[in-house]
């Protein structure tokens, strides 16, 4: 039954297009979003979540009577290039909102022409703080992922609790995203009257981490906080592995897309790491994603195959956040769509219930409650008990 | 104990940086050109490994031959395309060529192998022995005997050979040399297969250590040619000793002042080096006589 | 120079037309074309790099990031500041890269390559560490909006920002088509066409590097400057490495040194992308492959292959009127300073030893003004090296040279040549990427000249040298008389008092040596006082005041043209000493033994000439013959055609009964025909034991102890060197090392190209018995050697070349004795008897 609707769905998805084309034209959503280089995975995941979401709601009539149609630029991971296919993407094909992408840099350089432009931009998976606290009023910039300040508390939280550690050691990789966390978790470690042992930095390219390792182990370390992506990521794990180290690592969500399993070896299951939503965990609504997923994409045979989940599914639940509010906005016009996004109705999502998504002081709809911590076991990222 | 760490860690990588400064010599000594896309040759070994053992399910005795004769080969057809013809011409084009080539393997590389990293999985690479207090990996070892038995090899090979003087020989008087019946073009092509197959070889060392990927080689191939340069081109020993010494720097770098201070440390050295001896640290200006 | 300002106006109106457009554009399409602008500026500063002078950079992404860095930081105080932002950030991008040339300069090719990428790395770091200025890695996420000038007040749109800067881009174009024809420019150009020539005529090449270096740095910081607010982000990840690479490419592509080629570099490597946003991730793929291409099939770029395209189109190019013919003397302006036969340079007892060859001995002449004073001597005998010594490119261990009377302090080229020394080199060193009346105008600006007169002042004076030529094509296609009288022109702009001529006749024809003649005394007359070294003693002889014979680094004879003729010393060391050693040894071209070499109606030559015109002759087993001729006559370029080095154009070789068409070199080696070439051609940084081994090499092996002992006790000075690097050793020596190599590859057949140059007189007697005695024992020899009493003393045959051809051949003996003999060698008409005509 519950695959047989979103098959419905799309089947009356065909029927329904030429007359919807006919009907209106149809309303262009934009992506910035890494589609090639290292993080093309984050891209296709969060391609992914818009295209299941936006199936949905044309299946469903469209909004305003009008399909919506998704139009997607290559950031190549370069703030630069984010700009300069924001503003085609404005100018040119003239979208009602934009979605942003994995890169934290790329999302702050586009939050000044957001604004500027008035110009709904939806984070989905970038989690710097300052994306959404930028100081504009009035704001333009949503998101639904994790905020890099409340991801610090949870880690720190869960290194507290769980890991019973009361002086973690940071291991940040040397961009923005890791100065972004570095602030957090001196805040957070500030707030929670815990003390670090020390902050070291790893460039993306360095194929040893043992020197950064033993200075934090001299300096008393008991849990590795870990902020980077899967390869660099794998090469900590791995350093961690020869110097015969068995500490806890507790990680920020970076290490979900790419391989990190297979990357880092078996000590890879060890690792904590915080999500916002798990496919492994069974609900109505998830199964119902799911199916779509399968059945748009061949290759996803299960939940395992879903590659970068929090990039999809944050996806879809901001897709249709934005249809929400463009109904309600009764206009594709920005600020009319910026106005409704802060005074929406609670809606029944897939990573939980919003009630509401945003309030004209939180732009963020996901909050330190609503991270799940997972870790990989044979493949599959299931939820740590 | 950090200073232990760091001095095998150190040597490891720059044994890594050293084999790929060899093959930088070995093209420069043969055909005043080096191959910018050394790099490239270095990823293209780890991938071709990769694909032979993870993909085919070779065991890596037979994956290790063919993936270094596919970096040689591919060696021999970047010299016909991307430098003889600019060496022809009495151009220096072949530089930029060579970078040219070296985006075109990348990009090829990207489209058949993938974009995400992959892990190159070693026998090697996971049970950690403890010398002197620290941990290493048997690899880290291998690497670097391989890289100064290769050094060591090829000085002797240049040293004590026909074959090897006859090397050296092109480049200093390649008339002369194809009078004592040396085919300086075909050394040329041998010299680019050999800098190719040495590339490979560092890229398919390092993997498991690190991570197979399209753009492993960028940065590698960059400090390789520091590497060269540091040592000076001409000598041998010089860029297999300055790989170590970079390698070293780097690893001494990061375990004391942090590794934000890493790259402008290492590259720093490389102007001060420069600037201080033109020929590298261990090069030596050549006969001069006008 | 319709030429210099096709280009700017072609800028400005492109420009124009890129400003209307813009205003039609979509922003995005605008902010597109502010990114063409951007990297045509950084293009136009790596092509003064590039393109000019030609060195090479792979980190100027760097200095994009210093100037954008500055702006960014200084206009977040107020966006007024902008335009004293864009300044400082042009400036400081200037100073770090006037600094990192320091060094840079010194090193080449792969070094300067990896110190500029080393730089960019350090900048790029620099700028994360330092986070309290820079936002570290985070970057600068709102620049301030640029203040825009008169027309666009109000409001600023992607599409005034993009005119702005295509403005100041078209404004930079013209400028660097000013400056490419400025005295800077052209001394760029020259400095990186020959460093030595550009040091003839007083440019300083550090300097200059230097300069270039700044002025591009510059222009990319201000590239970067005005990129910042066009962007509106920037942090250290917006200026990656790759991108000085992708800057490095555009401009090749375009055209290195062509004024618009950055332009359409630009517009290749921004807009081709967007246009091919459809293949996302194909782009890179399509973009290596077709930058590939083009470095294949157009090495010129974009800009050379169109310009070849117009000049084709264009056909002949418009006739200029004639410049009025020059007065010499009045432009020279020296007869009123210096009396005609007044000493104008004097060398006192130079002496230069190389290694432990005594290159010039005591060297003393007078050079007087409107005088010439021929410096002759045999090959080898030390005539190029006092040129090199006069003027100041070798420094002497002994001895002063005085200059107008004034002793000279600091005897390096650059300050002789300000101090009215002029030279032209033995293989005519031109400016080859310049054309012929830039060449001549360079050194008019070296002298002090920048007025507008100029520029005809460089055609009369190449008119003056006889030039008829095209004065605005590159001098690279020029033939070899043009070129000759290009450099005398180009030394002449220099108002000398000294002229340095090295064998001006040199591959000129006899009659275009009469003219010549003509303008040497001319060039005399003036008041220069010419120092003339040259081969063709005819020519020497009928325009000489002063005549000095060097023979083995030491003056022999000096005085005027009919006493040095009468000398006897200079006779002998012409021919060699007649006295050879006499060897007795049966000879062995009994008929019926083996035909070895056999050559038949070889020709060969460079380029379309032939040098060797129908050659036969064959050389049987144990035989030797000597090749005889003057210089010039086509003796080396035979016996390269013969070894395989150049293609014969007709004709074939047989190596005992084998032919050898379409071998290589290397492999006709391996088949035991070894040539020993003129001129010492060893292997310079290899010991002289690994020489002597490699000359087993043809034959695949390494020779054993007793056989180098054998050498040895030939060449015992070998045995003390031979663990030295082979270009530590003396010319002599290195002759020897070179002929016992030959020896170790135990040929079939042995050329000798002059086996006797830069040999003591009882070193080549001595090495002259020893070829005697190999012959003896059964090798075969051809011997080419200006000893022409020598080689015939110890050859059974001979043959005489003339032009190429074959005049005179026939047994030793007999030929030694002929009076031809001394005509074909010293090119003049020989009276007979064999008396020397010099």
């Amino acid at each position: 039954m519950s695959r047989f609707l979103p098959r419905l769905a799309a089947v009356a998805a065909l029927l329904a297009l030429p007359a919807a084309a006919d009907a209106a034209e149809p309303i262009p959503v934009g992506l910035v979003a890494a589609l090639s280089g290292q993080s093309a995975v984050s891209g296709e995941a969060i391609t992914r979540g818009l295209s299941v979401a936006i199936d949905e709601i044309n299946a469903a009539g469209g909004v305003l009577g009008r399909p919506l149609v998704l139009v997607r630029r290559d950031d190549e991971s370069n703030p630069g290039k984010g700009v300069a296919a924001a503003r085609e993407l404005i100018y040119r094909d003239h979208v009602a909102a934009l979605f942003g992408g994995i890169d934290t840099p790329v999302s702050i350089a586009l939050v000044p022409l957001a604004n500027k432009e008035k110009m709904p931009f939806m984070g989905v998976w970038a989690a710097g703080t300052g994306i959404t606290r930028n100081g504009a009023s009035p704001n333009f910039v949503f998101r639904v992922s994790a905020v890099d300040a409340l991801v610090d508390q949870r880690l720190l939280r869960y290194a507290a609790t769980i890991a019973k550690a009361q002086h973690p050691g940071l291991m940040l990789i040397n961009n923005p995203w890791g100065e972004s966390n570095h602030k957090g978790l001196d805040a957070a470690a500030k707030a929670a009257g815990m003390s670090l042992a020390g902050a070291e930095s790893f460039e993306v390219g360095d194929a040893d981490m043992i020197p950064q390792l033993t200075r934090l182990k001299g300096a008393g370390a008991d849990a590795i906080i870990l902020v980077g992506n899967a390869a660099p990521a794998a090469v900590v794990i791995r350093s961690l592995d020869r110097m015969g180290w068995s500490v806890p690592v507790i990680s920020h969500w970076g290490i979900s897309g790419g391989r990190f399993p297979e990357l880092a070896g078996p000590s890879a299951e060890k690792v904590a790491f915080v999500q916002t939503y798990s496919f492994f965990k069974p609900t109505p609504k998830g199964e119902q994603v799911l199916a779509a997923l399968e059945k748009a994409y061949p290759a996803i045979k299960g939940p395992q195959d879903v590659i970068a989940p929090v990039g999809t599914a944050n996806a879809y639940d901001a897709m249709h956040l934005l249809a929400l509010a463009i109904a309600k906005a009764g206009s594709t016009d920005g600020p009319a769509i910026q106005a409704a996004l802060e005074a929406l109705p609670p809606y029944d999502g897939l990573i939980k219930r919003y009630a509401p998504a945003f309030t004209a002081t939180n732009h963020d709809a996901l909050g330190a409650d609503d991270y799940i911590m997972v870790h990989f076991a044979g493949g599959r990222i299931v939820p740590v008990e | 104990m950090l200073l232990g760490a760091s001095v095998v860690s150190g040597l490891a990588i720059g044994a890594m940086y050293g084999l790929l400064a060899l093959g930088y010599h070995v093209t420069w000594v043969v055909s005043r050109s080096v191959n910018f896309a050394q790099g490239s040759v270095m990823m293209l070994g780890a991938v071709l490994a990769f694909a032979l053992t993870v993909g085919v399910g070779w065991p890596m005795a037979a994956a290790l031959p063919v993936a270094l004769a596919g970096c040689a080969a591919f060696g021999v057809v970047l010299e016909r395309v991307a430098v003889r013809p600019f060496r022809a011409r009495g151009s220096d084009s072949w530089l930029m060529a060579t970078v040219a080539a070296g985006m075109l393997v990348e990009n090829a590389a990207l489209f058949l192998f993938g974009k995400e990293p992959r892990g190159m999985p070693s026998a090697l690479a996971t049970e950690p022995l403890t010398l002197f207090g620290v941990g290493v990996l048997p690899l880290q070892i291998v690497i670097l005997l391989a890289g100064i038995g290769l050094a060591l090899a090829f000085v002797a090979a240049t040293r004590g050979t026909p074959y090897g003087k006859a090397l050296l020989a092109v480049v200093q008087n390649p008339r002369a040399a194809q009078l004592m019946g040396i085919d300086a073009a075909r050394v040329t092509v041998f010299a680019y297969a050999l800098s190719s197959a040495l590339a490979g070889l560092a890229g398919i060392l390092i993997a498991p250590l690190y991570s197979v990927s399209a753009d492993m080689g960028f940065v590698f191939g960059i400090k390789g040619f520091a590497a060269a340069i540091l040592g000076g081109l001409e000598n041998p020993w010089g860029v297999v000793l300055a790989g170590l010494l970079l390698g070293l720097a780097e690893a001494l770098t990061t375990a004391f002042a942090g590794s934000a201070a890493t790259v402008m440390a290492s590259f720093g050295l490389v102007i001060l080096a420069l600037y201080l001896r033109p020929h590298g640290l261990f090069g030596r200006a050549g006969v001069r006589k006008v | 120079m319709a030429r210099a300002w096709r280009a700017p106006v072609g800028a400005l109106l492109l420009a124009l037309a890129a400003g209307a457009l813009a205003f039609r554009l979509d922003s995005y399409q605008a902010f597109v074309l502010g990114e063409v602008g951007v990297t045509a500026i950084i293009g136009i500063g790596l092509n003064v790099l590039i393109g000019l002078s030609g060195q090479m950079s792979i980190g100027h992404v760097a200095f994009q990031a210093v100037g954008a860095y500055a702006v960014a930081l200084v206009t977040s105080a107020g966006p007024a500041l902008f335009w004293p932002a864009l300044v400082l950030g042009t400036l400081l991008a200037a100073l770090i890269g006037g600094l990192l040339a320091l060094p840079a300069v010194r090193l080449s090719g792969p070094y300067l390559a990896m110190i500029t990428i080393a730089a960019a790395f350090v900048i790029e770091h620099a700028i994360i560490a330092w986070k309290g200025l820079t936002g570290g890695a985070s970057g600068i996420a709102n620049v301030a909006e640029m203040p825009l000038p008169w027309p666009f007040q109000g409001g600023a749109s992607a599409q005034a920002l993009a005119v702005v800067i295509l403005g100041i881009a078209a404004a930079l174009f013209a400028a660097y088509a000013w400056f490419r024809a400025s005295p800077t420019g052209l001394a760029l150009v020259a400095v990186r066409g020959s460093e030595t020539a550009a040091a003839s005529i007083g440019l300083d090449p550090v300097r200059l590097k230097c300069l270039a270096f700044a002025l591009s740095a510059g222009l990319a910081g201000l590239a970067g400057g005005l990129f910042a607010p066009l962007a509106g982000f920037i942090s250290p990840e917006t200026f990656p490495l790759s991108a000085s690479i992708l800057y490095v490419l555009a401009v090749m592509m375009g055209g290195a040194g062509a004024t618009l080629g950055p332009l359409y570099g630009a517009l290749v490597v921004v807009v081709l992308p967007e246009l091919l946003a459809g293949l996302a991730e194909y782009r890179l793929l399509f973009v290596g492959g077709l930058l590939l291409i083009v470095l294949l099939i157009a090495p010129d770029g974009i800009a050379g292959t169109l310009d070849r395209g117009w000049r084709r189109w264009r056909r002949a190019p418009a006739c200029q009127p004639p410049a009025p013919p020059l007065d010499l003397a009045a432009f020279l302006g020296h007869q009123a300073a210096a009396r005609p036969g007044a000493p104008a340079l004097e060398a006192a007892g130079l002496g230069i030893a190389f290694g432990g060859l005594r290159a010039v001995e005591n060297l003393s002449f007078i050079a007087a003004a409107g005088e010439v004073t021929a410096l002759i001597g045999p090959n080898g005998a030390g005539k190029s090296t006092a040129l090199n010594l006069l003027s100041g490119f070798y420094r002497a261990d002994r001895g002063s040279i005085r200059l107008a009377g004034r002793l000279v302090a600091d005897p390096a080229a650059r300050h002789l040549a300000r101090s009215g020394l002029a030279r032209g080199f033995q293989t005519v060193l031109l400016f080859d990427a310049l054309s012929a009346a830039e060449n001549v105008l360079v050194a008019l600006h070296g002298s002090g000249e920048r007025s507008r007169g100029a520029a005809e002042r460089a055609m009369q004076l190449l008119r003056c040298a006889g030039f008829e030529g095209d004065p605005t094509a590159p001098a690279a296609g020029l033939a070899q008389r043009e070129r000759r009288q290009v450099e005398i022109a180009r030394a002449l702009a220099l108002r000398p008092r000294v002229l340095l001529l090295d064998e001006p006749a040199a591959g000129l024809t006899a009659a275009e040596r009469a003219p010549l003649g003509t303008l040497i005394r001319s060039i005399a007359a003036a008041g220069v006082a010419v120092v003339l070294v040259e081969h063709d003693l005819k020519l020497v002889m009928g325009l000489s005041d002063h005549v000095v014979v060097l023979d083995q680094g030491r003056v022999i004879a000096q005085g005027a043209p009919e006493a040095v003729q009468a000398n006897p010393a200079v006779r002998a060391a012409y021919l060699g000493a007649a006295a050879a050693p006499a060897v007795e040894r049966p000879p062995a071209a009994a008929s019926g033994a083996e035909t070895m070499l056999n050559v038949v109606g070889l020709t060969a030559g460079y380029g379309a000439a032939a040098v060797v015109r129908d050659v036969s002759f064959d050389v049987r087993a144990g035989e030797m013959l000597a090749i005889l001729g003057a210089n010039g006559a086509g003796k080396s370029t035979l016996l390269s055609a013969i070894v395989g080095l150049k293609r014969p154009q007709t004709g074939s070789v047989e190596l005992a009964g084998a032919t050898l068409s379409g071998l290589s070199a290397a492999a006709i080696a391996a088949r035991g025909l070894v040539l020993v070439p003129e001129g010492r051609q060893v292997f310079p940084e290899l010991s002289v034991l690994d020489n002597l081994r490699l000359g087993a090499f043809a034959r695949r092996a390494w020779p054993e102890d007793a056989e180098l002992e054998r050498v040895f006790a030939r060449f015992p000075r070998l045995r003390e060197r031979a663990r030295q690097r082979a270009g530590l050793l003396s010319g002599g020596e290195q002759q020897m090392l070179a002929i016992a190599r030959g020896l170790l590859a135990r040929p079939r057949v042995l050329l000798l190209d002059e086996p006797s140059l830069g040999l003591a007189p009882q070193v080549a007697e001595r090495l002259f018995a020893d070829l005697a005695q190999l012959a003896a024992e059964g090798l075969t020899t051809v011997l080419v050697d200006q000893m022409a009493s020598l080689a015939l003393a110890v050859a059974d045959r001979g043959i005489v070349l003339e032009n190429g051809r074959i005049v005179r051949s026939g047994r030793a003996a007999a030929l030694a004795a002929d009076a031809a003999l001394a005509a074909a060698y010293l090119g003049g008409a020989a009276p007979g008897g064999g008396a020397l005509v010099l």
